[in-house]
């Protein structure tokens, strides 16, 4: 377990519905340096516990490319959690 | 990802979107053919009657995701110019949402090239679209844009 104190700030980024029911588009979280994007989505469930049903439908994205859930986070890093896409 | 060539034009933008303008950009002398597409808002949705759209968008991604089906489309066609134009915000019954402009030398590249352009922007563009009907309002059902998966290497112990 990496249990080391927060180390990093990165900025998260919601869309659609997701910024409907996180109740905000953006946030500032601190994170422990190289922690996954999966521990910064189970901190946002555990701000806004109704985002846990739709981790099997988003995906993420870091710096405004897609990336996996594993992807580790580093300092001033940008993450957004994308619902579905509906352009055009 | 192939980079989009510097006479590639891409916008987001909020006003009815000049597809005359467009078709005049990606317009050249070498060009024996320009395709476009120009999507516009429905009046129903499976079956429900839609008052207006509200679109959204992660911009800064969207840009560059736009940018990326233009270098795309590029290295796979034989094409000469590109300009994708997105529309955001609120769109009435009729209005174009997205327009999209190839030229090419020949027609099939330009045809092939714009087709492959606005079904690779309707899976891959970080953009929303929310309906309005007369009884409510709903995020469009979209699709979920193909994702790295997590792989061995990538992950990390815990």
């Amino acid at each position: 377990m990496g249990n080391s104190a927060p180390n990093i700030r990165v900025k998260v980024l919601f869309f659609g519905r997701l910024k409907e029911i996180a109740g905000r588009g953006e946030d500032l979280l601190d994170l422990t340096e190289g922690a996954p994007i999966e521990t910064l989505f189970a901190r946002c469930v555990a701000q806004q516990p109704e985002l846990a049903r739709y981790r099997t439908s988003l995906v993420a994205s870091r710096n405004q490319e897609f990336a996996a859930w594993s992807t580790p986070l580093h300092s001033g890093d940008e993450v957004a959690f994308l619902p579905p896409v509906s352009g055009g | 990802m192939p980079a989009a060539a510097n006479s590639d034009l891409i916008l987001l933008v909020r006003e009815p979107i000049d597809a005359p303008a467009l078709i005049q950009y990606v317009r050249a002398a070498s060009d024996g053919a320009i395709v476009t597409f120009d999507g516009c808002v429905r009046n129903e949705s499976r079956g429900h009657r839609t008052l207006y759209l509200d679109y959204e968008a992660y911009e800064t991604m969207a840009i560059a995701k736009m940018s990326e089906i233009a270098g795309e489309i590029r290295a796979k066609f034989s094409i000469d110019r590109v300009a994708i134009a997105h529309r955001l915000g609120r769109l009435e019954i009729g209005e174009t949402s997205v327009f999209i402009a190839v030229s090419a030398p020949h027609r099939p590249a330009a045809f092939e090239a714009c087709r492959y352009a606005i079904d690779t922007l309707k899976r891959t563009v970080p953009i929303w679209k929310k309906e309005y009907f007369e009884d409510g309002a709903v995020w469009a059902d979209g699709e979920l844009p193909p994702a790295p998966q997590d792989t061995a290497s990538s992950k990390r112990a815990s």
